[in-house]
């Protein structure tokens, strides 16, 4: 019952709440993050974030590096806070925190089709794919030839099999059919995770759906414009809005029929919530469009941490570190392309 | 009468003497001011390059942060056998200066409509026309003006800007076919910067060929002298 938390929340969850919330405060401040956008090489960077958690993971890297590998450094250290939490997780907790992987679970598996398709050795995406999203069988994925088949030889066993039914064709997979396959699939796992979540009740429920009414939004609104120009029906470009989200129903009827960024803006302008997001861009300007999302994304992020007794804050950290990582890719882009003028562009301030 | 004739015998000479080094000597200053013309070209469209190739990482990096790092990787390159979208045609062109090489680039030719994007092809044979007298540049004409008569905004009404819209969403297809407007600039980025290589390449050109007829012309005067 909502409320009585207080109770019972931390017989189960108070210890791996207080891991998380311990996690948090190891974020990178706007302080690292003004020292790091001064380094004039990624050797710089490496030194700075030696200071940080990073530094174990990165001290042993020998020079020259490269931006992927600070990339995937700072994404090991995340895969073993996660793991960490998972092994100490109790029911209902531990299928939350598995809920949490499934968006790299879907892109893992679009990744492993997409380049089986383009004749690229298995070995080699395997080690491009997330390490979050990793499952037993998923080297098998390079055998199928259509949906049908990947959900038969493969998904059938993996928890993304329940978000198949939707998608499951004979038609051979190209690449449309896998960009629908991906947006359908994350669709679904979206509206899974928001049931779950809802059906958690209590303080979760309430910050959760949240969270994932403006992650379902923010997908709607990359959808159309990333589909503008494309072969992508209205229809089809429709089928692919999760069925939640304060944009949900009427905000996708305008989103499904718009075919530039002033339209999309018009859609959207009507809804307080995302005034603000567009109020920051000029017209015509789709650039910062992202930086804008991500900005109100961590907003709402942090304002999880501000409750007790929930389970939002697991998300929350996990998709911080993200946000993190994000910004550390981006500033080592910058430095390594000698172009640290661009690098307020994309870096989103989390404290 | 023979002696006034006898007289002017040798002026005449003289004259048509100083005529002919001042001619040679104009041509000699025509060549080193298409040589120094041609090397300011050359100059200017690396610079053109650079930036424009700044611009295209930038932008690349920009869609890797939007869309993700597993979605726009070199492990989604496609290793098909597939006939190239864009194709160098290198021919001799013969011109004042000699025989010297001359690059054209065919954008967008697809084996599947069996011709090349022809829009693009009468881009590169105006060229042709215009360069194959050496001429000099206008000074103060910026590359960036000529690349944007080659890629004018918003210029999608015609079946052959469509063409070539569908072609460039085609080749970005290996990340997926819902990208970020990102990754549209910055291949837009790389389509100009590998324009601007071809227009380096025929510049190149005709600089040695300014550069070798200005030496011959330098041979030729110090032999007279």
């Amino acid at each position: 019952m909502y409320g009585f938390e207080a109770l019972t929340f931390n017989i189960h969850g108070g210890y791996l709440e207080a891991v998380v919330r311990g996690h948090r405060s190891s974020l990178l401040t706007a302080s690292d993050y003004n020292n790091l956008c001064q380094c004039e090489t990624l050797d710089d960077i490496k030194m700075h974030l030696s200071a940080t958690e990073y530094g174990p993971y990165l001290q042993n890297e020998p020079s020259p590096l490269h931006t992927t590998t600070i990339v995937e450094k700072c994404t090991l250290k995340l895969v073993d806070e996660y793991k960490h939490m998972l092994c100490q997780a109790t029911e209902p907790l531990s299928t939350f925190l598995e809920y949490i992987t499934y968006g790299h679970m879907i892109d893992n598996v679009v990744l492993i089709v997409t380049g089986t398709l383009h004749e690229r050795d298995v070995q080699e995406l395997l080690e491009k794919c997330h390490p979050l999203g990793m499952f037993d069988s998923i080297a098998s994925l390079a055998v199928a030839q259509n949906m049908r088949e990947l959900y038969r030889l493969v998904l059938v066993d993996t928890p993304l099999a329940p978000y198949f039914s939707e998608c499951i064709t004979s038609e051979d997979l190209d690449d449309m059919n896998i960009e629908i396959m991906r947006n359908t699939l994350y669709k679904a796992y979206l509206e899974d995770f928001y049931k779950f979540c809802k059906k958690l009740g209590g303080a979760t429920a309430e910050i959760m759906t949240d969270l994932l009414a403006f992650e379902a939004d923010k997908r709607a609104v990359n959808i159309t414009i990333n589909s503008i120009g494309t072969e992508l029906t209205r229809d089809d470009r429709k089928k692919l809005y999760s069925n939640f989200g304060l944009l949900y129903p009427y905000g996708h009827e305008e989103l499904a029929v718009c075919e530039d960024v002033d339209q999309v803006r018009g859609a959207l302008e009507k809804y307080p919530a995302y005034q603000s997001i567009f109020a920051k861009l000029s017209y015509g300007e789709s650039q910062m469009l992202d930086k804008a999302f991500y900005e109100e994304e961590v907003k709402r992020l942090c304002l999880a941490f501000e409750q007790q007794f929930h389970y939002g804050v697991f998300f929350a950290y996990m998709r911080l570190r993200e946000q993190e990582i994000r910004n550390l890719m981006w500033i080592s882009e910058c430095v390594a392309q000698n172009q640290k003028s661009r690098v307020h562009d994309s870096v989103v301030f989390i404290f | 009468m023979e002696e006034e004739e006898q007289q002017n015998r040798p002026e005449s000479c003289e004259n048509g003497r100083e005529d002919g080094e001042a001619e040679e000597q104009r041509q000699q200053e025509e060549s080193v001011l298409q040589f120094l013309d041609s090397m300011d070209g050359y100059l200017t469209l690396l610079d053109s390059l650079s930036s424009t190739l700044r611009q295209g990482w930038i932008d690349l990096a920009s869609a890797r942060h939007s869309m993700g790092v597993s979605r726009v990787t070199s492990v989604l390159f496609d290793l098909k056998l597939h006939s190239a979208s864009t194709t160098l045609h290198v021919a001799e062109q013969a011109d004042s200066m000699g025989e010297q090489p001359h690059f054209v680039l065919y954008k967008w030719s697809s084996s599947d409509s069996g011709k090349c994007g022809s829009g693009e092809i009468e881009i590169d044979k105006r060229e042709l026309q215009q360069s194959s007298s050496p001429q000099l540049r206008h000074r103060g004409a910026s590359p960036h003006s000529e690349l944007q008569k080659e890629y004018p905004a918003g210029s999608t009404t015609s079946p052959k800007a469509y063409q070539v819209q569908n072609e460039r969403f085609k080749l970005l297809s290996v990340f997926g076919t819902l990208v970020s407007p990102k990754l549209h600039t910055a291949q837009l980025s790389f389509e100009t910067a590998l324009g601007t290589l071809v227009k380096i390449a025929n510049m190149r050109s005709s600089m040695l060929s300014a550069f070798a007829q200005v030496q011959k012309q330098s041979q030729a005067t110090t032999k007279m002298a």
